[in-house]
């Protein structure tokens, strides 16, 4: 392994690396060593061509680009001396000669490059007297992105994204020189499942999404890690939090899930959160058939009568349970423990399916499928053909996802039924059969712990508060438990104790708890490797 | 029938022969017998060895010694290796290899096949510039005639030995004389220069070793290879021998092409063989080596035409393409048609060759407009030095140094345009 030294810090690098990707891999890169770059970005390939990353290497006369200079043993690197100065100086001006500096009414203002770097390396008041270029402003590349050609810097970011990762290729350089122009080829929109990355990895207010544009500016947002929930690759998200809303959803780099993307499906899955079908109140279903909005007390005692009657009348064999894949790990062990408690044999977990791809996305179109199966929840389709065979009278369900999926066809199985309780984030169909209803929170409301399709556990935190009651699944499930009289239940809950619980009663989960997964995860353990070890 | 330049040496001996451009007419001059010697009786080794102890410099601006580049060729590995031949001539005032093309296609495909031998490649691709239709059709004729004779394909002139040549065509983009530009171009792609490292011989055309010389280059292989080492050294000077095609035009009686050793007072090219200045008027400025070298004045055109000599005063050889400026030339006019061309050639791709090319050109046309301020030539100076050797290619370097001559040598001429308020000759050509 090379050592080199850069500033006179000796950091030992990879072989075959560049001095930015030595940096990089040793998390030193603008955390640490400050090299100010365009071009290169840590998962794209090397362009070379903003000449902003030059530095001194000693022994080569001229500077050299520290995004493509690979890394010799003992070479010594001075990224901050006079004449590698004078060079970034150099090319922010040229840079800036023809940028309209309007960052009064720019989107990206507050977390651009150009504004960054020309602080850093720019002077007060530009020397050119000349008209700046006049190009096209607010393009629409497509569906998603708006492009401002006069703010681009020609980095390529956006160009080589395209053609490298979604592999589709929508967007070019056009004509030569400094009449040079990104655009789409005639009558091909930017359009693919990743398109609106290219608006997180412009460095500058040139390519911004529809969907973010205008709505607030950037340094009002609270970036709150999380775990985007559209599909069970679990790609690391940063919300966007300002006033207790969400704003966006933008990938946060975890090179072991989804290095710097996310999908478009996914970015725009937050608006789930504060979405109008949000369920807002509990409620239970009256003697004339109409839903009366209740408080959680009542809901429960209501769902506890009707549950309590059941097992007098017919046993516990005849109550069986949905469990859901948008669910934390703690929201299901706890209700594993519920529905073993009570002595019901009947459980499933559904999940909704849809296409996939061999980049992020997931067949799996929920968070946490791998942690409800690893917690011991089978195919929903044994508690469909219960249902349907007359063997259930009651039912508890966390969530809508059997009904989504399709596995009830339609919601005759369940009408039939003499008790359905729903915990849900989102209205549906099953709210009008139901007969107690209990609104929960979104995963950007509570904190737990989900397991990806590659068997990650990652963890998500409270990043707002709804603004009316809402409950996690468990708190509700352990309520209830409370209210059977069930042992082991006395109505608290605690995501960090039933994380501990649960590590100590899987070994999948052993050692695993909300504190050690951290921001970026770890894997559950592998049983059967950790039993042959023994 | 063609003219025959003013002035010959071994390369255009024959140029004013009818038949010369043909593989009979070369044939009749002794033509190919110096690939038969190469293929016949050296080694591939002998023939690197015997160009490098020549000393031929390679002729398309550069001058970086041929044999030594063909040595950069790997020996090992059974990838193909490819050579280019970069014709695709785009320096303006430089028309050199368009003779060699029209002329001389067997002379240079003939020095094609000796490097051929010498780096073991199998194909090489002819780049022409797309604005030389009829030179390409030349070279097509004889690159047809060749393989009719089997000088050319899977069995070359009965030795075992197989090459292959392909002519391709540019469409017309001065960077795409740059020879990783050209690669790229060459692979069907936009005309960018590649980053380097990778240099094209570990990863050229399509990937494979590749070796790119200038047209002019190839067409000195022969010569050397038929009458040795010595008698090239006998030409030129000790760093610099052999001849090369000075193409001389602008100012004056003759312009045209000169075949001359290398070494030969500009003075001399300018004021003996060219004829010097038109209507008794003087000379001004002369660029030596095409129009991205820096300009010389009046009073230094006693430089020996060598690479040695023209980089004490600042500038270099270049293509020999030697522009000629009277005292009826506005620099500034000549700064901004300069400045112009650069910024509308210019890739693209690198920060300061895009943004310097436009920056330059808006300073410079403002000043020649009467709208500069003193101040104005400080930011030319200080933006040219910015653009230099920091950029993928050299191509920002060949923007920066014409600008520099000019304010280095006719500073005035800047100076005067900002005191009047407008272009002080009134004779210069119009843009």
């Amino acid at each position: 392994m090379p050592k080199i030294t850069i500033d006179g810090r000796e950091i030992e690098a990879a072989d075959g690396r560049t001095i930015l990707q030595a940096l990089d891999d040793a998390g030193l890169l603008m955390n640490g060593v400050d090299i100010p770059h365009y071009c290169w970005h840590p998962k794209l390939a090397v362009d070379g061509s903003c000449r902003l990353c030059q530095v001194e290497v000693e022994g080569t006369p001229k500077l050299q680009i520290a995004c493509d200079t690979p890394v010799r043993d003992g070479m010594v690197v001075h990224t901050q001396n006079e004449r590698v100065t004078q060079a970034r100086e150099g090319v922010m001006e040229l840079l800036l000669v023809n940028h309209p500096l309007d960052c009064p009414i720019c989107d990206q203002a507050g977390e651009c490059k150009l504004q960054d770097y020309a602080y850093d390396y720019g002077v007060n008041a530009s020397r050119s007297k000349e008209p700046r270029r006049a190009l096209k402003k607010n393009v629409d590349l497509g569906p998603t992105i708006v492009f401002d050609q006069e703010r681009c810097i020609l980095c390529r970011r956006c160009v080589r994204f395209c053609r490298e990762i979604p592999k589709t290729g929508e967007l070019a350089v056009f004509n030569r020189g400094d009449h040079s122009v990104i655009e789409t080829f005639p009558g091909i929109p930017l359009d693919n499942d990743y398109s609106m990355n290219v608006a997180d990895i412009c460095p500058v207010g040139a390519l911004t999404t529809k969907d973010f544009r205008f709505k607030i500016r950037v340094w009002f947002l609270e970036d709150v890690p999380g775990i985007c929930t559209g599909c069970a690759n679990g790609c690391n998200i940063h919300l966007g939090v300002a006033n207790n809303k969400v704003y966006r959803y933008v990938p946060r780099r975890n090179d072991a899930v989804n290095d710097t993307w996310i999908c478009d499906a996914g970015r725009m899955s937050y608006r789930e959160i504060g979405a109008p079908d949000r369920l807002r109140e509990c409620a239970v279903r009256n003697d004339s058939g109409r839903l009366d909005p209740v408080g959680l007390d009542r809901a429960i005692e209501v769902a506890a009568g009707r549950l309590r009657r059941l097992i007098e009348s017919k046993g516990p064999g005849v109550i069986a349970g949905f469990a859901s894949a948008h669910a934390t790990n703690e929201d299901l062990f706890t209700f594993r423990r519920f529905l073993a408690a009570l002595g019901s044999e009947t459980s499933g977990l559904a999940v909704v399916r849809g296409k996939a791809d061999d980049l992020l996305i997931k067949e799996e179109k929920a968070p946490n499928a791998t942690g409800a199966r690893a917690i011991g929840f089978g195919d929903a389709r044994a508690v469909v053909d219960r249902i349907r065979s007359g063997a259930i009278d009651a039912v508890i369900a966390l969530g809508h996802d059997a009904l989504q999926e399709g596995l009830l066809g339609s919601e005759t199985p369940l009408a039939s039924l003499d008790t359905l309780i729903v915990l849900d984030t989102h209205a549906s169909e099953l709210q009008r059969v139901a007969h107690v209803i209990v609104p929960v929170r979104h995963a950007a409301e509570k904190l737990g712990s989900f397991v990806n399709a590659a068997r990650r556990v990652q963890r998500v935190v409270p990043a707002v508060e709804s603004a009316w009651e809402t409950y996690a699944d468990g708190e509700v499930i352990a309520k209830l438990g409370a209210a059977l009289g069930l042992e082991g239940f006395d109505g608290s809950y605690d995501a960090h104790q039933v994380a501990r619980d649960l590590a100590a009663a899987n070994p999948e989960f052993a050692g695993i708890d909300l504190d050690s997964v951290g921001d970026t995860g770890r894997e559950l353990v592998d049983s059967v490797a950790s039993e042959a070890k023994r | 029938m063609l003219e025959r330049p003013y002035v010959t040496q071994y390369l255009t001996e024959h140029f004013g022969e009818a038949d010369y451009p043909t593989l009979e007419g070369y044939e009749r001059f002794g033509g190919y017998g110096a690939a038969r010697k190469a293929l016949t009786e050296m080694s591939p080794d002998d023939v690197i060895e015997l160009v490098k102890t020549a000393g031929l410099q390679g002729r398309g601006g550069a001058g970086f010694p041929a044999g030594m580049k063909w040595s950069f060729m790997p020996k090992e590995g059974d990838r193909p290796k490819y050579l280019v031949c970069n014709a695709d001539e785009s320096e303006p005032g430089s028309f050199k290899d368009r003779i060699l093309l029209e002329r001389g296609a067997h002379q240079m495909l003939e020095g094609i096949l000796i490097a051929a031998w010498a780096t073991g490649a199998s194909a090489t691709f002819i780049y022409i510039r797309g604005e030389y239709a009829h030179p390409a059709d030349q070279v097509e004729r004889a690159v047809a005639e060749a393989y009719a004779k089997k000088y050319l394909g899977k069995n070359v002139m009965g030795t075992g030995f197989a090459h292959d040549v392909i002519v391709t065509r540019g469409a017309g983009a001065y960077i795409c004389g740059e020879e990783t530009g050209l690669l790229e171009s060459l692979e069907g792609k936009k005309g960018q220069p590649r980053k380097k490292p990778p240099f094209p011989a570990q990863y050229g055309a399509f990937g494979m070793p590749t070796t790119v010389n200038n047209v002019e280059t190839f067409s000195h292989v022969p010569h050397i290879i038929e009458k040795g080492a010595n008698w090239f050294r006998s030409f030129g000077t000790e760093k610099s021998p052999g001849t090369t095609i000075f193409g001389v035009s602008g100012h004056v009686v003759r312009p045209g092409l000169y075949e001359l050793p290398l070494g030969t007072p500009l003075s001399e090219i300018v004021f003996e063989h060219a004829g010097g200045i038109p209507g008794g008027r003087k000379v001004k400025g002369v660029i030596p080596g095409g129009m991205s070298m820096p300009i010389l004045p009046a009073g230094q055109l006693d430089v020996p035409m060598a690479n040695e000599f023209l980089r004490e005063r600042k500038t270099m050889l270049g293509t020999g393409g030697i522009m000629v400026m009277d005292e009826t030339t506005c620099m500034v006019r000549v700064a901004s048609v300069i400045s112009y061309f650069f910024r509308d050639e210019s890739c693209g791709q690198c920060t300061q060759c895009r943004e310097g090319t436009g920056w330059i050109n808006k300073i410079v046309d403002r000043v020649e407009r009467g709208a500069g301020e003193e101040e104005d030539l400080e930011v030319l100076a200080d933006v040219a030095g910015k653009m230099e050797a920091k950029t993928i290619c050299a191509f920002a370097d060949a923007a920066a140094w014409p600008i520099q001559g000019l304010l280095r040598h006719f500073r005035d001429d800047f100076v005067e345009h900002v005191r009047q308020r407008k272009c002080p000759f009134a004779g210069s050509f119009e843009l």
